[in-house]
C-alpha cells in the first residue's frame, strides 16, 4: 500500500516537472500558451476565468453584507441591483420576510422555510466607507486568477477610490492593472477619470491619457473603428464624450 | 440500564482513544496552520484591515475537516470489526447489537465533537487575537455544526453496513457536500429539467440530508445575528429525526447481517 502511494506521488511529481519543463523550454513555440501566465495558464486556461468570475461574485456578496444575490432563498425581495451600488443604505426587511411565519409556498415546503430563515439576514446592510476593504481580498484573488479580468480591476479601483476614499490604494490598483493590461481601453479610461477627478481637474494630463488610449484603439483596429469589439467601441465612445466634455470651457460644462 | 450505560461508556472511551491515537486531527491542524498563516500574513493590494475573508477561510476549513473526521470515524466503526473478526468477542460480552450500535455511534459523535470544539476554540482564539469579538450567533453556529457532525457520522455509519468502505465514503461525502452547497437550489434545478429527472431531483430534495440547514457561516462572518429560536429548534429536530431514522436503518442492517 505504502509502495503504491510513494510510486503515485513520484509519478505526479515527475509529470508536473515534465509539464513545467516543456512549457518553459518551448514557451515561444506553443501558440496556446499565454505568455507570462506560467504553468497555471496551461493547465487551467478557462478555469482561471471561471474562478476569477466567482471571486468577483463573492466580492459582490460581501458588498451585500454576505447575501448571494443570485440565490432566491437568500433574500426575499426584489432589488434594483444597479442602483444599490451607489449607496450604502440599510433596509429593514424584517416585515417583508414575515419573520417566523410560513409564507406563500413555504407551508408545503418546510425545508424552504428553514433555508430562508437560516440563510437570509433580517436586515440587508451594504458595505460602505472603510468597511469596503473587506471586498478587496476577493478582487485581489480574482485578478490573481485572471489578470485580464478588467471588470475585477476597475471594480477594485472603484471600491478603493469611491467607496473607501483611499486614493493611494486606488492608485496602486490602477498601476498594477495598467502593468498587467497595457492594451486595455477600459483601464486607460479609468486612469483618465482618476487623473481628472483625483487631480482636481487636471485636464491636460487627462486629455493626454485619453488621446493615447484613442490612438491605441486606432492601432488595434487599423483605423476601422467598426471592427472594434462592442465593448471597446462603447469605451471609445465614452472616452470621446469625456474628452469633449473636459475640453469645454468650465462655464459650459 | 446501568449495564447499558457502562457498556456505552466503554465504547465511547474506545472511540475517543481511537480518534486521538490515529493523529488525523493533528495532521489536519498542521494543514490548517499551513494554509491560514500565509493567508493571514498577506495584505491584498497593500490594503490593511480586511478580516472577513480570513474568518471565511477558517470556517470553511473547519467545515471541511469536521466532515472528513465525521465520515472517517463513522465509516470505521464496524468494517474493521468484521474484517478482523473482533465483532465475535465483542458481541459475546454480552452486549446486544442495538447497544453496540448506539454505543459506537455515541463514541464516534463524541470523538468528532471533541475535534470540532478544538477547531472552534482555535478559531475563536485567532479572532480574539486579531481584536475581533463574538455575539450569540457563535454559540448557535457551534451547536448547529455539532448537530451536522452527528448527522454525518450517522450517514457514514449507516452506509458502512450496506456498502464497501470506499463506496460508503464516496457516496456519503458526495451526498453531504452536494447538499451543503446546492441543497437549497434543488427546487430550481428540478424546475429546469424534464420529468423523469425532475422527479429524482425532487426526491433528493425531500429525503436527502440537508447539510445546508446547519450552515451559519455567513451569519458568523457578516454578523447577521442569531436565528430565530423556532428555526434553530426546527433544525435540531430535523437532525434528531434524521439521525434516528438512519440509526434505525443501521440497526436493521446490522440485525440482518450474517456474521
Amino acid at each position: 500500500m505504502n509502495r503504491i502511494a510513494v510510486m503515485a506521488a513520484g509519478c505526479a511529481i515527475a509529470a508536473a516537472a515534465v509539464a513545467v519543463a516543456v512549457v518553459s523550454v518551448s514557451a515561444g513555440r506553443l501558440p496556446q500558451v499565454v505568455k507570462g501566465g506560467g504553468a497555471l495558464s496551461v493547465a487551467f486556461a478557462d478555469a482561471k476565468t471561471t474562478i476569477s468570475s466567482a471571486m468577483v461574485h463573492k466580492a459582490d456578496s460581501y458588498f451585500h453584507g454576505g447575501i448571494d444575490m443570485e440565490c432566491n432563498e437568500c433574500h426575499g425581495h426584489d432589488h434594483d441591483h444597479a442602483a444599490e451600488h451607489d449607496h450604502g443604505a440599510e433596509h429593514d426587511h424584517a416585515g417583508e420576510h414575515g419573520h417566523g411565519h410560513f409564507e406563500g409556498g413555504e407551508a408545503l415546503d418546510p425545508w424552504r422555510w428553514i433555508n430562508r430563515h437560516v440563510r437570509a439576514p433580517e436586515k440587508h446592510v451594504h458595505l460602505d466607507g472603510k468597511e469596503s476593504v473587506e471586498m478587496m481580498p476577493w478582487f485581489w484573488a480574482a485578478v490573481r486568477a485572471d489578470p485580464h479580468n478588467v471588470d475585477a480591476w476597475t471594480t477594485a479601483w472603484y471600491v478603493a477610490y469611491k467607496m473607501m476614499k483611499d486614493h493611494a490604494l486606488a492608485q496602486r490598483v490602477l498601476d498594477e492593472a495598467k502593468e498587467r493590461n497595457p492594451d486595455s481601453l477600459e483601464i486607460a479610461f479609468t486612469e483618465a477619470r482618476f487623473t481628472y477627478d483625483g487631480g482636481k481637474g487636471d485636464s491636460a494630463a487627462t486629455e493626454r491619457i485619453l488621446e493615447n488610449a484613442l490612438s491605441m484603439a486606432d492601432r488595434k483596429c487599423g483605423g476601422r473603428f467598426s471592427e472594434l469589439s462592442e465593448r471597446d467601441a462603447e469605451t471609445c465612445r465614452r472616452m470621446r464624450e469625456y474628452l469633449a466634455d473636459i475640453r469645454k470651457p468650465s462655464a459650459a460644462r | 440500564m446501568r449495564l447499558f450505560i457502562r457498556q456505552a461508556k466503554a465504547l465511547v472511551k474506545l472511540s475517543f482513544v481511537e480518534l486521538w491515537r490515529r493523529n488525523d486531527v493533528f495532521a489536519l491542524l498542521v494543514l490548517a496552520v499551513a494554509l491560514m498563516v500565509p493567508l493571514s500574513l498577506s495584505s491584498p493590494f497593500g490594503a490593511a484591515g480586511a478580516s472577513r475573508y480570513l474568518d471565511e477561510a477558517a470556517i470553511l476549513l473547519i467545515w471541511g475537516f469536521s466532515l472528513v473526521i465525521a465520515l472517517g470515524t463513522g465509516s470505521r466503526l464496524f468494517p474493521p470489526e468484521f474484517e478482523s473478526r473482533t465483532i465475535y468477542p465483542l458481541l459475546a460480552k454480552p452486549i446486544s447489537r442495538g447497544a453496540l450500535l448506539l454505543g459506537k455511534y455515541a463514541g464516534a459523535v463524541a470523538a468528532s465533537w471533541s475535534a470540532l470544539l478544538l477547531f472552534y476554540a482555535l478559531f475563536a482564539g485567532s479572532v480574539l487575537l486579531r481584536g475581533g469579538s463574538f455575539s450569540s450567533e457563535l454559540a448557535q453556529g457551534v451547536v448547529l455544526h455539532m448537530a451536522f457532525v452527528a448527522l454525518a457520522v450517522a450517514v457514514s455509519l449507516a452506509g458502512s453496513l450496506v456498502t464497501t468502505p470506499s463506496a460508503n465514503l464516496a457516496i456519503s461525502g458526495i451526498a453531504l457536500v452536494s447538499m451543503f452547497f446546492f441543497g437549497r437550489r434543488l427546487p430550481e434545478y428540478a424546475d429546469a429539467v424534464s420529468a423523469p429527472l425532475s422527479w429524482l431531483v425532487d426526491l433528493a430534495y425531500a429525503v436527502g440530508p440537508h447539510a445546508e440547514f446547519f450552515d451559519m457561516r455567513q451569519r458568523l462572518i457578516h454578523g447577521w445575528g442569531a436565528v430565530d429560536a423556532a428555526v434553530f429548534f426546527a433544525v435540531l429536530l430535523y437532525a434528531a429525526f434524521y439521525v434516528a431514522s438512519l440509526l434505525g436503518f443501521a440497526a436493521l442492517a446490522l440485525k440482518r447481517k450474517r456474521l
